[in-house]
Order: C-alpha cells, then sequence, then structure tokens
C-alpha cells in the first residue's frame, strides 16, 4: 500500500510540459530566436537534401498530436495516392491532443532509441531540446537549398546550434480581434486606450506558457530580448521589457483589461469575449472561427499586432515543424514526406480546409485563399512580423521564470521592475543549469 | 502482514526441526512468485526513483550525468519554493480531511437511516467521488472562473477566486471536500451497518438519550471505521496533484509537493532533483503512515481485542 503510493507519486510526475496556446485548436504553439542561443550540438548525422530523391522503398511512420482537424489524416492519404504506386507509404499515429502528452511520448521513443516515429509532428518550442539529445537528423542541407520556399521567421523556430533540425510544417501567430465600429489597431497603447472605452482587452494572463507569448509579444515590439546574442546570460531585465511590462499592469490598473486575466487561458478568454463586454480579444488563428458565429458573424476583425509606440512589431510564432527522428530506417523516404508536407497543394489545403496557416508565402495569395480565408493577408503579415521564443534546451524553465513572475506583477503582488528583476536571476540560473 | 507473520511463526517452535524446515522452504517457494512480482513493480521503481535523485542528468549534452550525493536533498529542503509547498499541502491535507470526515460521518448517519428513497439518496451522494478529479476541478474553475462564472453571477461581486491568496486555496479545498467526503460516507456506512441494533435498544431501554447513544454507542464502536477513512484520506491528500494542476497550475499559493515534484522533473525535465523531490513527499507519506499506524493502529488492535 505504502509503497504503492510511491509509485504513484513517481509515475505522476512522469508527465510533462505545456506548449504555448491551447489545448483546443492544438496548433496554437509558437517559439524560436534568431540568434539559437546557448549550446551546440555536435556529432549528430546530418541528411543530404538527395536523399529524398529516390530513398529505399517502404512505409514511415508520421507521428503527430491529434489529428482534430483532419489534416494530418489528409496529408497522409494524398502521399499514398501519389507515392503509393512507387512503392512508398506512410502511416499516421496519432498521440493525445494535450501538447504535454506528444513530447512526452516522442521522449520516450526517442530515450528507446525507438524507430517507430520516423517523421514527428514538432511543437517549435521542442526543436533545441531534442535536438541537444541527440534525437533528430540534421536537416541543414535540405533547408538551406530551399530556405526561399518558406516564410522567414518558422525557420528560426528549426534553428538551434547553426544548424536546421526540421522543416517547417504549420504556423500559428496571434491576432487581436475586434469588432466593426472599433478603432483598428494602430498601436499596443492605442489598444489599450480603446480598450478601456468598449469594455476591455482580454488575453491569456495565468501562469503558463501562453502568458509567456502573450508578454513577449509587447516585449519584443518594445525591442526587447530574453537572452543575449551568444545565448549565454539573460537580458530580460532591459528599460524595454520593463516598458511592456508597465502597459500591461497599468492596463490592468486602469481597467483595460479585467483583473481576471491573470487566471485566463485560451477558453476563458475566448469565453469571456463571448459574453460581449469586452472589445478586443488577443487570440490565436483558431479563435476566428470560434467567435465568427452568432451576433458576431460578418462583424469580426482580426487585425495583426500593433506596433509598440516609439518601437517595433512582433508576434510570436506557434504551430509545429516535421523533424525526423535519428533512429529512422528511411530517413530519406521520412525527407521525401516532410518535403511533401510543406509543398504548395498541401499548404494549400491545410489553410483552406483545415484553418492552419500556411509556411509558404504563395499560399495567402492564391485567390481561392483570398476568397475563403478573409484574414489572409494579416495572417502573412503576422508570420511576417513574427519572432521565435528562445531556443534553448533550459527553455521549460526560462518560461517558467517568465510566466510566474509577469502573472506576479500582473495580479499587483509585485512591481514589474521587481518581477523582471527575479525573472531574470532565475533565468540566468537556468542557464547555469548542469 | 505482521499478524500473518505471527501466526505461521507461532506454531513452528514446537514442531519437529527438518519438518519446519521443510515447511519454510514450501512457503518460500509458493511465496516468492509474488514477491518477485512486488519487487518488479513496486521496489524496482522505488530504488530507480532514489538511484536518480542521487544524480544530476545534463538538460543540455546528451547521455552526460553526475554524482551529486544528497545535495538534490538539501538544496530541495533549503529552497523556499519546496517549502512552500510543503506548507500549502500540510495546510491542504489538515482542513480537507478535518472537514471530509465531518461531512461524510453526517452523510452516512443520514444514508444509514431507513427510510424511504434511501437507495437514490446513497446513489445521488456518491456521485461527486464517481466524477473524475479533473472532471471536478474542471467544473469548478467553470464556476468560480472571473467575473462572468456563476458564483460571482450569484454573489453579484467581481473576485478573481483562482488568482488571489487565500481564496485558490480555499477553493481547491472545497472541491476536494465535494469530491470525496462521500468516500467517507461510503467507508463509514460500512462501518455503521456492522453495529448491531441491540446495542442502541439496550441503551435506549436504560433511557440513554440520542446524543448519549451517538457518544457512547456509535462513535467508539465507529472508530475503526473512522480511522481506515482518516488514513486513506490524509495519504491521498498529502499526494495531491490534480486539482491545483488544472485549477492553478500550482500557482498564487497551491503549489503542492506533487505538483512541485512533476514541474521539476518532467516540464523542466530535472530527473535527478525531481525524483529527490518525490522521494521526500514519498518519506513524508511514510512518516505520516507510521505514525497513523503507531498511534492509532494501536488503538485498533486494541479494541479489537476488547
Amino acid at each position: 500500500m505504502r509503497r504503492g503510493l510511491g509509485i504513484a507519486i513517481v509515475s505522476t510526475i512522469a508527465l510533462t510540459v505545456t506548449a504555448c496556446g491551447s489545448s483546443s485548436s492544438g496548433s496554437s504553439s509558437s517559439s524560436s530566436s534568431s540568434s539559437g542561443g546557448g549550446g551546440s550540438v555536435s556529432g549528430a548525422k546530418t541528411l543530404a537534401a538527395s536523399a529524398m530523391n529516390s530513398p529505399p522503398k517502404g512505409t514511415i511512420t508520421y507521428c503527430t498530436g491529434k489529428d482534430t482537424t483532419g489534416d494530418a489524416a489528409y496529408t497522409v492519404a494524398q502521399f499514398n495516392a501519389k507515392y503509393g504506386a512507387q512503392g512508398y507509404h506512410a502511416n499516421l499515429v496519432q498521440f493525445p491532443a494535450s501538447a504535454d502528452q506528444q513530447r512526452t511520448q516522442f521522449i520516450q521513443r526517442q530515450q528507446a532509441k525507438s524507430g517507430s516515429c520516423d517523421v514527428f509532428s514538432s511543437d517549435v518550442i521542442w526543436t533545441a531540446e531534442f535536438s541537444s539529445q541527440k534525437w533528430l537528423y540534421d536537416l541543414t542541407p535540405y533547408v538551406t537549398a530551399n530556405a526561399s520556399k518558406f516564410i522567414a521567421a518558422p525557420l528560426d523556430t528549426i534553428h538551434y546550434s547553426g544548424k536546421y533540425w526540421g522543416v517547417p510544417q504549420t504556423s500559428d501567430a496571434a491576432f487581436i480581434y475586434y469588432k466593426t465600429g472599433e478603432a483598428v489597431p494602430s498601436t499596443w497603447q492605442q489598444v489599450y486606450a480603446d480598450a478601456k472605452k468598449t469594455g476591455g482587452i482580454v488575453y491569456q494572463g495565468a501562469p503558463y506558457e501562453g502568458l509567456t507569448c502573450d508578454f513577449l509579444e509587447l516585449a519584443f515590439a518594445a525591442g526587447g530580448q530574453v537572452l543575449s546574442a551568444d545565448g549565454k546570460k539573460s537580458v530580460l531585465n532591459s528599460p524595454q521589457n520593463v516598458k511592456a511590462l508597465e502597459l500591461m499592469v497599468s492596463g490592468i490598473k486602469q481597467g483595460s483589461a479585467p483583473q481576471a486575466v491573470t487566471t485566463y487561458m485560451e477558453p476563458e478568454s475566448d469565453q469571456a469575449f463571448d459574453t460581449g463586454k469586452y472589445g478586443y480579444l488577443r487570440n490565436w488563428t483558431y479563435a476566428y472561427a470560434v467567435h465568427n458565429t452568432g451576433a458576431l458573424k460578418g462583424k469580426l476583425h482580426a487585425a495583426a499586432l500593433p506596433t509598440f509606440a516609439g518601437a517595433g512589431k512582433a508576434s510570436i510564432l506557434g504551430g509545429h515543424n516535421s523533424v525526423i527522428s535519428a533512429y529512422s530506417a528511411d530517413p530519406g523516404l521520412a525527407l521525401k514526406f516532410a518535403d511533401f508536407f510543406a509543398s504548395p497543394a498541401m499548404q494549400k489545403a491545410a489553410i483552406l480546409k483545415f484553418s492552419l496557416a500556411a509556411i509558404i508565402p504563395s499560399v495567402y495569395h492564391d485567390p481561392d485563399v483570398l476568397k475563403a480565408v478573409p484574414y489572409a493577408p494579416q495572417l502573412l503579415q503576422a508570420l511576417s512580423q513574427a519572432k521565435a521564443r528562445p531556443v534553448s534546451p533550459v527553455y521549460p524553465q526560462i518560461s517558467q521564470a517568465i510566466y510566474t513572475n509577469v502573472n506576479d506583477a500582473l495580479a499587483g503582488r509585485v512591481s514589474p521592475q521587481a518581477a523582471l528583476q527575479k525573472a531574470d536571476s532565475q533565468i540566468n540560473s537556468a542557464l547555469a543549469t548542469f | 502482514m505482521a499478524t500473518v507473520a505471527n501466526q505461521a511463526g507461532a506454531p513452528a517452535p514446537t514442531r519437529r526441526r527438518s519438518r519446519s524446515l521443510s515447511e519454510k522452504r514450501l512457503a518460500v517457494l509458493m511465496v516468492s512468485p509474488s514477491m518477485i512480482l512486488i519487487a518488479l513493480v513496486a521496489a524496482w521503481p522505488i530504488i530507480y526513483a532514489i538511484w536518480l535523485s542521487l544524480h544530476q542528468y545534463s538538460v543540455r549534452v546528451a547521455g552526460l550525468s553526475r554524482w551529486v550525493g544528497a545535495d538534490n536533498y538539501t538544496s530541495a529542503v533549503s529552497s523556499p519554493d519546496w517549502r512552500s509547498a510543503l506548507y500549502h499541502t500540510i495546510i491542504f491535507t489538515v482542513i480537507s480531511v478535518t472537514l471530509e470526515t465531518m461531512i461524510g460521518l453526517g452523510m452516512a448517519l443520514a444514508m444509514h437511516r431507513a427510510f424511504r428513497g434511501q437507495g437514490l439518496l446513497r446513489t445521488v451522494v456518491l456521485v461527486p467521488w464517481a466524477v473524475l478529479t479533473v472532471v471536478t476541478a474542471v467544473m469548478w474553475r467553470t464556476m468560480f472562473v472571473s467575473p462572468y462564472g456563476f458564483i460571482n453571477t450569484i454573489l453579484g461581486t467581481h473576485t478573481v477566486w483562482l488568482g488571489q491568496e487565500p481564496y485558490a486555496l480555499i477553493i481547491i479545498i472545497l472541491a476536494d471536500v465535494w469530491k470525496t467526503s462521500p468516500f467517507i460516507a461510503l467507508l463509514l456506512l460500512a462501518g455503521l451497518q456492522v453495529i448491531p441494533d441491540d446495542i442502541y435498544e439496550a441503551a435506549k431501554v436504560d433511557g440513554a438519550t440520542a446524543w448519549q447513544r451517538f457518544v457512547r454507542i456509535t462513535l467508539p464502536l465507529l472508530k475503526p471505521a473512522i480511522l481506515v477513512a482518516l488514513i486513506f484520506r490524509t495519504l491521498d491528500a498529502l499526494r495531491i496533484f490534480d486539482l491545483p494542476y488544472v485549477l492553478t497550475q500550482g500557482t498564487v499559493g497551491t503549489s503542492t509537493l506533487s505538483t512541485i515534484a512533476q514541474q521539476t522533473f518532467a516540464t523542466n525535465r530535472l530527473y535527478g532533483q525531481g525524483a529527490a523531490m518525490a522521494i521526500l513527499a514519498f518519506i513524508i507519506v511514510m512518516l505520516v503512515s507510521f505514525g497513523y499506524i503507531r498511534f492509532v493502529g494501536g488503538n485498533i488492535r486494541g479494541m479489537t481485542a476488547e
């Protein structure tokens, strides 16, 4: 009995991490840094770009989180229809809907050196962790040869230690949602000022990955950074970041945002916006379909995140990349599948049929897409201005330091300066992790 | 287990040596499959967790680890985060188990009465216990979400229940009490049903009031059942994880021994430190259960001997 209890504790612990974004959308995570700081990976296997041209015949397995949109099943079916006659097949394996569980499932397979997932749909924040454990093929030759095909920002999410570890698959970025008749968001300051007159802005302020994204969107726009260029120390406690946090904190104090946002994740912010009491909502692209119904049908607008007055613009990237397991028996075929996933036809289907953000720019100019996806131009703009969260093997600790302290500041328990100072020292000790 | 060993061991000295030896061998033979099973499923994971807790595993270099001895334990015990998790866990355990026992006893007494609709009442009372804890947590989160949750609507307030101390912990305690009082009620109901009616009748004949019958008959005879319920609930409460995880992600004064260990082990992938925290929780649970058996378990034996 007592032993059993102990085991229960240990096994409880064998659960996992939350990625940015809602579990309901399953695709709203975000991440990366252009600097790719703080670590080096050597000795990983590199896959030549030509490996996909005529790989050994066979079947690869594509592992992904629960296919709530149907995009994965569609892509696998299309792949088999196109290449089945040549002897190339793909299987679909679905993991649970929770990002934590997907990460755990993949980690368990990699720790067992199992090739049972040839291609894995990896949340954009997992790149540094997986690659530093040498679980992934280095895909630098393929990515550098094809870089011009992709929107630039998502490439940052697969960039770590000077190499590329995956192929972009789907992306995501946040919008400011507002109703017809309200001012088009121009600057964050203006959004907060207008929000005060129209009930307020709701966003995700609970202490979890989502808040890291919400805060970094403002901080990056204000010109702030999280890590130094070499990735070795924190630069979170900067005047720019303090300014961004002060705007958020004073927004709550002065009634531009309800105090309750400090407990909101995506579903709560959606419900709050649905009450009609709030003028603005910050959420991922999936929220368009959620709110473009009922009284708001046709009156909902989505705007790319605005400028921070006196500085620039930013978004935080979500989405998934196709990564190839270092234990795959047929990595060439795996790359062929990842390449197929990123092809214009599949990307067009992803945005048109499954409301996912495509990672190649041409799709956004496609007449069919422009007709069916009213927010396509704004989405392309949001992705173009996007930045990645820090790519670091200790990212979970970095994010935790950010969201717990930012939440403390939002709830008024500490000042913005004190919060960032504490987060700064916590990130520095996280970077010193063995 | 201890009593079984006593019974088996007691007759041995009176028997002849050779026979007792072969019997012992037979006993070993018959017990060994289950012992091996226990070793595999229970002992091995614990030993492995202890092994993990004495090392640190690099999060940046694949496969790199180093022996750190008791460092993970000392750093956990001296960390303010772990200490406040311990503090929250103790507060949660003491308050929730006390409330659950009192409410559960009341429910059991109500369910014990014979009346029309008794079956229905028993079923209804058990519903919260049948609900998954995670579902309970989501329900309570919806109720208390601010500002449009129905609690705020009823009270006409805009309180951010889950965003400030001590409300967040209070709501977690309430949710736990709501969910597990029926479990205690069920255990106590079973205890009530084995108390013979003639004792009550004899007391009535002697002129005992209802209160006297409750205090002098029901409570003492129910004590073993209450103690079993207390042990179950206390050990469970010390491991509380799902409610704070869903309701507040273990923040705003609701971190517990399990949430902080999970955060460290799984989220931050600090396997050594996380395992040390899990072992510390394990030790605390062990100590509490030893305490119960020592002080309370003796009581149970004493009462059954009477």
